[in-house]
């Protein structure tokens, strides 16, 4: 699997968060995954993100509201427009916050009370330019109601559902019959979905681009999303 | 309908008592008034001034007359009107040939106090009261300052002073009693009310208590008397199960009675909170927006996370998604053997999962099919 290939080099993650002993907590899950993920703390500053080590770094885990109740959407822009891989990790659980995350190019949304088993996951996956669905972000992509969002089949919906419901795919597929690999791959064509009707960001198009390559989606399917729009 | 009759009553017998009060006024003071004025025209130091006073009468008289035929009240033009009449009534007297007060000559004396009554049926008594006075005052002051008032002279306004001023304070004590008795009556219609509104709500906390007792009684009343008769073992765990699940039914009964945006999540929180207290991890999360259920359903989607917290280890997830069409509550938790419970309500159905140590009880409710059937 993919993962195999990339446990074989050193992931590098930044992250920017004002809150010190979420930054620790963070780094101790680093430390102790296996293999373990280099961290680098840029505290506060953005600025750190841009230069110096954090600059090269391959996932950045992005607190979404360094100033409270204000988040800053315009930065998540500007990290994905530049190609980098960008985890969102917020308090926030609104819908509408986490469904703009994602159309905004962030390749996970994770809430700050899912833990490392969600969190060391979405970095690796973050670190392979995949993208990474935790149970709260597949809650609101279930409950997403927007005129704009990409229809999703029904087994698609059910899949999403019962992640969110259970926080366990091997739950989820004793419960719907199915393989884990199946649930993996459902929750992958409802993001390539999401990426195709969102901004053209280059972390998308590489997204829609390998969805291609796997077999994920046709472009028949492709085609079809776009003309319900 | 019957306190709508009686208030109906009340104001025709007001609107009654001032036609009537009005009619003596103009009678006293175009018929009586008028004709004594005409007679001794000649007598008059200054016959127009005595013209003007009751051409002032009668334009209070006319003012009054439009405000009964427009069902309006005096209000600010009240003052100003009195004023008019006393100073009528002065410039009668000031311009009235000496030693003819109270005689027929001096018409003003038993016409101007019908007309301040018109003006203040509608005051507290001791308003009508102190114009009386006042308009008595006025002529006895004339009588004294003015003439040279002999014995018979103060024996006739004495006289003449009780009709003048008695049969005006009939009239307003009539109309004040009245008033006190309309006011008595709303004060007790208005506690009649209050004592049936106060009974109302006791009979139906009552019924309520009553219906929730009833609701206990099939579960929790056995367990109570089994702990009570030494048949059940409060070590057991059995036992202790059955305690922590009517503790939660217990708190979400409580629950049922708050008034909240989100009843489900409100109660869904009452039912975790039995388990938190046990030292049991629970999420809550909820996504979605969906209608209200009814109690009845409510208790059927939260009895399954309630008998599972019941039974939890160490975590739980309980979690909502609705739309308009689905509302369902799961639980994912780490507990033993349980009893799936059976829903009352026709349209909700519960599944359950087991997968190695772990639980997943789904409740479901499907609205539209509710309505349908």
């Amino acid at each position: 699997m993919a993962a195999d290939s990339a446990a074989g080099e050193l992931i590098t993650a930044v992250i920017v968060d004002d809150h010190a002993a979420i930054t620790a907590g963070v780094h101790f899950w680093c430390s102790q995954a296996v293999p373990p993920i280099n961290l680098i703390d840029a505290g506060d500053r953005l600025a750190d993100v841009w230069t110096g080590p954090g600059a090269v770094a391959d996932v950045v885990i992005f607190d979404l509201e360094l100033v409270p109740r204000r988040p800053d959407f315009g930065e998540l822009r500007r990290l994905v427009d530049s190609g980098r891989r960008v985890i969102v990790y917020s308090q926030h659980t609104d819908d509408a916050t986490v469904i703009k995350c994602v159309d905004l190019g962030a390749l996970a949304y994770l809430t700050k009370r899912e833990g490392p088993e969600h969190l060391v996951a979405a970095i690796r996956a973050a670190a392979r330019g995949e993208p990474y669905t935790a149970p709260s972000l597949s809650g609101a992509l279930v409950a997403d109601d927007s005129p704009g969002r990409p229809r999703l089949s029904q087994r698609e919906t059910e899949v999403l559902r019962a992640w969110f419901v259970s926080s366990s795919k091997d739950l989820v597929a004793a419960k719907l019959n199915i393989t884990v690999k199946t649930v993996d791959t459902y929750i992958a064509r409802v993001r390539v979905k999401y990426a195709n009707v969102g901004r053209a960001a280059r972390t998308k198009s590489e997204l829609v681009g390998r969805a291609l390559d796997d077999g994920l989606i046709t472009l028949a399917e492709l085609n079809q999303t776009e003309t319900q729009l | 309908m019957r306190d709508t009759g009686e208030e109906v009553t009340r104001a025709q017998l007001r609107h009654g008592l001032r036609i009537a009060t009005l009619l003596v006024a103009v009678v006293t003071v175009f018929g009586l008034g008028l004709t004594n004025l005409m007679r001794y025209m000649d007598r008059y130091e200054s016959p127009l001034a005595q013209l003007t006073a009751l051409a002032a009468l009668g334009a209070v008289l006319a003012v009054e007359a439009t405000l009964l035929v427009r069902g309006r009240s005096w209000n600010r033009l009240r003052g100003p009107a009195i004023v008019i009449v006393l100073s009528a009534s002065a410039l009668s007297y000031v311009t009235l040939p000496d030693g003819r007060t109270s005689t027929t000559v001096d018409w003003i004396f038993g016409a101007a106090n019908w007309v301040g009554i018109v003006v203040l049926l509608d005051r507290p008594l001791r308003t009508a009261v102190s114009f009386l006075l006042a308009h008595e005052l006025t002529a006895l002051l004339n009588l004294l300052l003015l003439d040279d008032p002999s014995r018979g002279d103060m024996a006739r306004f004495a006289t003449g002073s009780v009709t003048v001023f008695g049969f005006p304070l009939c009239l307003a004590v009539v109309a004040s009693v009245m008033r006190g008795l309309s006011a008595a009556a709303a004060i007790s219609r208005r506690e009649i009310e209050q004592v049936r509104i106060a009974e109302v709500v006791a009979a139906e906390s009552h019924s309520r208590r009553q219906q929730r007792f009833v609701e206990l009684s099939a579960t929790t009343i056995p367990l109570l008397e089994g702990l009570a008769d030494g048949s059940l073992r409060p070590e057991d765990p059995v036992v202790q199960g059955r305690c922590a699940i009517e503790a939660a039914r217990m708190r979400r009964l409580f629950a049922e009675a708050d008034n909240v945006a989100n009843p489900l999540l409100h109660e869904l929180r009452h039912c975790i909170d039995v388990a938190d207290r046990k030292g049991v991890v629970v999420e809550l999360d909820a996504r979605g927006r969906w209608p209200e259920p009814p109690v009845a359903v409510r208790r059927d989607l939260t009895e399954a996370a309630l008998i599972v917290l019941a039974t939890t280890v160490s975590r739980a997830r309980v979690t909502v998604t609705g739309s308009a069409d689905l509302v369902s509550v799961s639980v994912v938790a780490d507990c033993g053997e349980l009893n799936m419970p059976s829903p009352a309500t026709p349209g909700v159905q519960v599944e359950a999962l087991n997968n190695d140590d772990t639980v997943w009880m789904e409740a479901r409710w499907q609205p539209i099919r509710q309505l349908a059937s």
